[in-house]
Formats: C-alpha cells, structure tokens, sequence
C-alpha cells in the first residue's frame, strides 16, 4: 500500500451484527482499514464492527471481499458499488 | 452483480441460517473452511439437492448442522462408513465428509485408513486444529509433540500424525493441506477436488484459539491466524519430513497429490453387478 | 444383463444361507458386514447374490463401520441389513442407539454363540437377549425377532423388514448357532407371491418435517437426494431435526421413540402356542431350543402330564399379554443363566421356573421332560 496511491470506492460492507463474535479478523486483514470495531454490543455481547469508510485518509472498501472470506461467523456482506 | 456478490447472496441458500450464530467460538477457523467449502459448491454449479455432508462428532462434527443440503451428524469416528454407505448405494450423489482431527484419525482411523484404500469415491475435509475442542482441549492424534493441553500438562510425548502423507500411502488421489489463513488457496483447492473422483483428501490446519492457542502462547485468535502466515512454507512436492508437523513450527501446505483416473469402489462395484448377472447359468 | 431371481421351489439351506435369501426376497439390495462366525455365511451369501439382483455388498473394516454404512444406505431409501454374531453385535451398539434415534430402519442379524467374550464361536448360545433390548445406552424400545426353523428363518426376514419400515427402528434379527449351520428344508414360493408380502416405507409429503409424526407417531422418512434437505442428528433433536439440548426436547422425543413401538406391540407380536389350552404346566421357550423343549411337551403329553410350550417369535417388545393370560406354571427354557425368566415373572401369576443350560448345546428333550415332571409333581 503506497502512501500517494488514491483508492477507488468500490464497495460499502454490510455486517450482519447478531452473527459476529468479534475475532477482529475482518478489521485486521483489511488491506485499506474500512472496518474498526464498534462501541456496540450485540445480544452475546460481542462488538461487532463497523463499516468506517474516511475518503481523505484513503480509507476507502476496494471490494477486495477478503473480509468475507476471513469471517468465520457469515457475518459481513460486501455489496459492491453500481 | 458482480461474481463474488452472488456468491456471497446464494450462500446464505446453503446456510440453515436460522441455526445461526453457530456454536463455534470467537475466531474459530471452522467457520471459515465451512465458508471456503460453500463457495466452492457453488463455484461448481453442483445441485444442492444431490450434496449430502456428513460429520462425525465434535466441534467440526457440528459442521453437517448449519448446511442446507442432505445432513448428517452421526457417531463419533464413523462419519467415512456412514458415508460409504449413502455413497455406495447412491453413486449419483456426491458424498462430503467434513469433519476434525480426532473424530477422523484417532476414533475413526481404521475407517479413514480402509475407506482411502478401497478409494471411495468421497471428499474428505479434514479440520485439524491439533486438539479435542469440544471436550475442553485434550490431546489428540494430531496434537505436536510437547504441546500443552489438558491431558498433556507435562508437554506432550506422542508424535501426531503426517496426514497427507498417511492418505498418500494409501493411494488416495487428491491430497492437499492449508490453513485457514490461505483461504483463496484453500478455495481453490476444494473446488478443484469437487470436480475430480475418488478419496480425495484436504487437511485444513485450523485454529482453535480458546482451548489450544491459549495453552501454547497464541492466546487470541489473531496470534494464531498470525502463526499461520508467518510459519507456512507452499511446497507441492514436499517430502515425509517436510509434511510433519512440529510444536509451533513450520507448516508445510500445498497440493501434494493429484492423479486423474484412479478406478473408484463404486466403478469397480458396477462391473462386478455386471458380472454376476452375465455370467454363468441361473 | 438380467437380474437373477430365486425360483418356485424346495431348497436345500443352513440357516445363514436362508437368512440372506429371505432378506433378498423380502427386498434387502444393500449388505455391509464382516466375517464372524457363525454367522459369516449370511456375508457370503450375499456377496453371491446381491449383485445378481442389482444389489450391493461391501466387506467394510470393522463392524462398527459395517453398521455405520446401513444406517447412510437406508436413509437413501435402501433396504439395508448386517449379520453379526456377539462380539460383533457389541461393537454395532453405539450405532443401532444412533439408528434408534434418528429413526432409521435397518435390519440387524445377530446369530447368538456361547458368550461373554469370544465364548464359543461355533455353538449355540441365547445370552444376548437382554442386549438385543437394553445393548445401547438410553432408555428406548426396539423389536427383535427369533425363529426356530430354516423355514422360518426366511419367512420371517419379510416380517422383519417390514417391521423396521413401519416403525422407522433398527430391527435386531436372532439367530443361533445351531440355526445358522443346520440345514434344512425350505419352500420359496413364486416371486409375484412372495412380493406381495413387502410393505413398503411411508414416504415422507414436501412440507412435512422431517421428525413430524403421523397419528402411528412414526414420522414418513424424507429420502436423501429428493430435495427435503434432511438433517440428522444423534442429539435430541425437535421436528425439523434440528438439534435441542433441552429436557422438554428429551422428554417429547424419548417418550414418542417407545412410545410408537409401545402402542403397536399388539401388531408386533408373534407367537407360537403349542398345547397350552389346557396345560397345567408351560414351557417358554424360543430360537433353536424350542425344538427340544416340543419334542419334550409331546412325551410329557403322552405320560398324562398337561403340558403345553409357548414359544416366543417375537422376544421384545415382550409379548406380555401371552404370559399374563395362563393360569398354568411356567418354566423358562434358555441357555443363559436366566434372561427371559426375569421377563416371564413381571407378568406370571403362577410359579415360574428355570431352566437353564449356559451355551454349547441345546437340552435334550429329556432334560426338559425331567424338569416338566418335577414342576407338575408328576
């Protein structure tokens, strides 16, 4: 990731957030640091994460899905920009 | 839509979404082979009508609970014959077992180790996540020497198994091990193996950070998942010793066998229903 | 290719042989199994004869998973049987507790030797009676069936068939040493004949779930690969199958799991009564001993003592009401150290005795007289 490269927005990432358990993969393997954690709790009492997109710090969702593939819980949903 | 979103809306189809959130814990890498495993389904246009998963007992024995298609949580150990058995006298359908370390290799070896050698036509997805999870974190088949768990507070003196190169000996066709991190290749894997015949084998190394991670310094799920990218070497051709596995060591993945063509049981058992009813008077 | 029938006719067969030909003709084209005397023929038989009629018949590693393979072959809609012999049927237990609780049915064959353990392999026993009933863990109903001829040996396969399908349970099939390598007799009639006799399993309705029971309490049993999208668990699960670790879960589930055998035991029950009309005295018996302890009522019968034999067919669910309505004294012959006997004193309301030999051998009809004459003071 270059300091000067500019992202497109691709995608916003929808979690389903009574599924997650907060292992944080999903916040931790995304390349461009879309998602942090919430304040939230959810019914188990995890925090779920939350879709952070901030254009001018360059962090914006790439559609790369790999938050998908990492989440063990079904819980996040990439729906790609038309 | 684009390829990846499909995927995604229809794989909730193969989900019985309703059971969810599943019972296995925060960052459990049994979620995500199950996820690696529905998208490959699906990448293979199979019928889900025709897909029967069967698992044994355990925490990857829960895994035949959240699919949608044709499910089976039998015995503990006996996931392979009871596989066989739908395999064998349904040929037609394609036949799953998904299932863990323990319930295939220690409990179920002799099913695994005679199922391979009459090759069967089924695939075989092995999650080894080096312990008996759902028991509270014995040791089991697969378990590194001197790991520590519950019944080996001392380190443990057993030797775990080399399970691709146990399937290889015995004549399995397909043989691939990953992780949970690498789960393209792990994707990919599955979905190439879907498409080919036989006892096909993949161990997925996976994490169970709640009961093994915290007894051998990787206590979150993120420092396992860490373990697994820093430590895993790809090596399609590795040897014996390369493929086994050590106390925190280096993981050895990759594609190890794949051979086309092998005679399944279930060919081999067509020919014999010819003969006996060709052959001979009545 | 053509598929190769038994012919109208008389056959010459050990009992192993009838058993495998009867669960043909009753519509069995799925055996799994492994080799134990006595009961090995039966394997044998079948790994003949199964592909001749479209069949399939695997030789797997172990019993256990021989058990595990006929529990997936029904769920495809299979008739699906084993053959096994003590040390086998104890390994089988785990997974007939599994086939009971997911309703799966499947016919079981356990031809009894002489026991514990290895006992002895080649000779008759009856010391698995109580575990055809009680082998796996849990508090469940089963049906077990016992014949005493070649003959019956195969009429009685239809019966066993017909009864796993109706009922959705493991049906455990008795045999005996002596059964399984005697030779004897055995009329098959013409197919079309014999055909009429399979009852079929009630095929589960789109929309019905899968553990949703019919007024019998026997839920229809959805079929894999025909879009019902089944799961089955082994743990106490609700309609849909799903699991539900609750006691009210247990509590519906376990009580309609005895409950739909327990309600039709009077359907279920066959027995044989020889003289017992007006017998001051009875003999109980079943299986391979019942031959000795007829030719001992006839004997009796003709030194003036009122003897008669009630002879179980059906062992479990216990046919009870048979026991109940004698007045006479009852002797339970078997070869165990006194299994049934336990059984016939819940329900006698006369005397009941025992008779007993433990395995290797039946009792001569003498034997039995000896003791018909001390029970009858005669």
């Amino acid at each position: 990731m270059t300091e000067n490269k500019k992202f497109k927005r691709r995608a916003t990432v929808r979690v389903l957030e009574e599924r997650c358990k907060g292992c944080w993969y999903c916040v931790n393997y995304c390349p461009t640091k879309v998602l942090v954690v919430s304040e939230k709790l959810n019914s188990k009492g995890y925090h779920p994460p939350e879709f952070a997109e901030n254009i001018e710090e360059n962090k914006v969702c790439i559609a790369c899905h790999l938050c998908e593939l990492y989440c063990p819980d079904f819980a996040i949903v990439v729906e790609e920009l038309k | 839509m684009s390829i990846m979103e499909d995927l995604r809306r229809e794989e909730e189809k193969l989900l019985r979404t309703e059971r969810l959130p599943h019972v296995w814990c925060p960052g459990c890498g049994i979620g995500i082979v199950l996820n690696a495993f529905l998208r490959s389904v699906l990448r293979r246009n199979m019928d889900p009508n025709k897909l029967v998963v069967v698992s044994g007992i355990g925490c990857t024995g829960r895994a035949a609970g959240y699919v949608n298609v044709d499910s089976f949580h039998t015995t503990h150990g006996r996931a392979i014959p009871f596989a066989v058995g739908i395999k064998f006298a349904r040929p037609d359908l394609n036949v799953v077992v998904f299932s863990g370390d323990g319930d295939l290799f220690a409990i179920g070896g002799n099913h695994f180790i005679n199922a391979a050698r009459r090759n069967h036509d089924l695939l075989i997805i092995a999650v080894n996540n080096f312990t008996y999870g759902m028991t509270g974190g014995q040791h089991g088949p697969t378990t590194p020497t001197g790991a520590y768990t519950t019944t080996t507070p001392y380190g443990n003196p057993d030797r775990p198994f080399n399970i691709p190169h146990l399937a290889i000996s015995l004549g399995a066709p397909y043989v691939a091990r990953w992780t949970t991190y690498h789960v393209n290749q792990l994707q990919n894997s599955i979905h190439k193996a879907l498409g080919m015949k036989g006892f096909r084998v993949i161990e997925i190394i996976s994490q169970c950070p709640t009961v093994y991670g915290r007894r051998n310094y990787m206590r979150s799920p993120l420092s396992m998942m860490e373990y697994f990218q820093k430590n895993s070497i790809v090596k399609n051709d590795a040897t014996f010793e390369e493929m086994e596995l050590t106390y925190n060591g280096k993981i050895v993945v990759g594609e190890f066998r794949s051979v086309e063509d092998i005679p399944t049981y279930e060919e081999r058992y067509e020919d014999i229903i010819r003969r006996a009813q060709n052959e001979g008077g009545d | 290719m053509t598929e190769k029938h038994l012919k109208e006719g008389y056959y010459f067969w050990s009992g192993d042989v009838a058993a495998a030909e009867g669960a043909i003709a009753a519509g069995c084209r799925f055996y799994a199994g492994y080799p134990i005397t006595p009961s090995s023929e039966i394997a044998e038989q079948m790994a003949l004869r199964l592909p001749q009629v479209g069949g399939r018949f695997i030789e797997m590693e172990d019993e256990i998973g021989s058990i595990a393979a006929i529990i997936g072959a029904s769920w495809t809609g299979e008739r699906a049987m084993t053959a096994t012999a003590g040390p086998g049927i104890s390994l089988m237990n785990e997974n007939i507790g599994l086939a009971v609780m997911t309703e799966v049915p499947i016919v079981v064959v356990n031809a009894m030797r002489g026991a514990p353990s290895t006992g002895l392999p080649t000779l008759i026993g009856q010391g698995d009676l109580m575990q055809a009933r009680y082998g796996s863990h849990g508090s469940y109903e089963i049906i077990s069936l016992y014949p005493n001829s070649i003959q019956e040996t195969f009429d009685l396969m239809f019966d066993a068939f017909n009864l796993a399908e109706k009922y959705r349970v493991p049906v455990i099939y008795l045999l005996d040493g002596l059964l399984a390598h005697m030779y004897e007799r055995v009329y098959v009639p013409p197919r079309e004949e014999w055909e009429k006799r399979i009852v079929r399993r009630k095929r589960a309705r789109k929309g019905q779930l899968p553990y949703e029971p019919d007024e019998d309490l026997v839920p229809p049993m959805p079929l894999i690969g025909e879009g019902f999208r089944i799961h089955a668990t082994g743990l106490t699960h609700d309609e849909r199958g799903y699991p539900n670790l609750t006691p009210q879960a247990q509590e519906k589930l376990i009580r309609r799991l005895n409950e739909k055998i327990l309600r039709h035991e009077r359907e279920i029950w066959k027995v044989e009564e020889f003289m017992t009309e007006d017998a001051d005295v009875i003999v109980v018996s079943f299986g391979g001993e019942s031959r000795a302890v007829k030719a001992a009522v006839k004997k009796a019968r003709k030194e003036g003592i009122k003897a008669g034999m009630l002879r179980l067919i059906t062992i479990w669910p216990f046919p009870w009401e048979y026991i109940r309505k004698y007045s006479a004294d009852f002797i339970v012959a078997e070869l165990n150290y006194g299994q049934i006997y336990h059984k016939v004193r819940e329900y006698a309301e006369t005397k009941v005795h025992k008779l007993n030999k433990m395995g290797g051998e039946i009792h001569t009809p003498d034997e039995v007289l000896k003791r018909i004459r001390e029970v009858s003071g005669k």
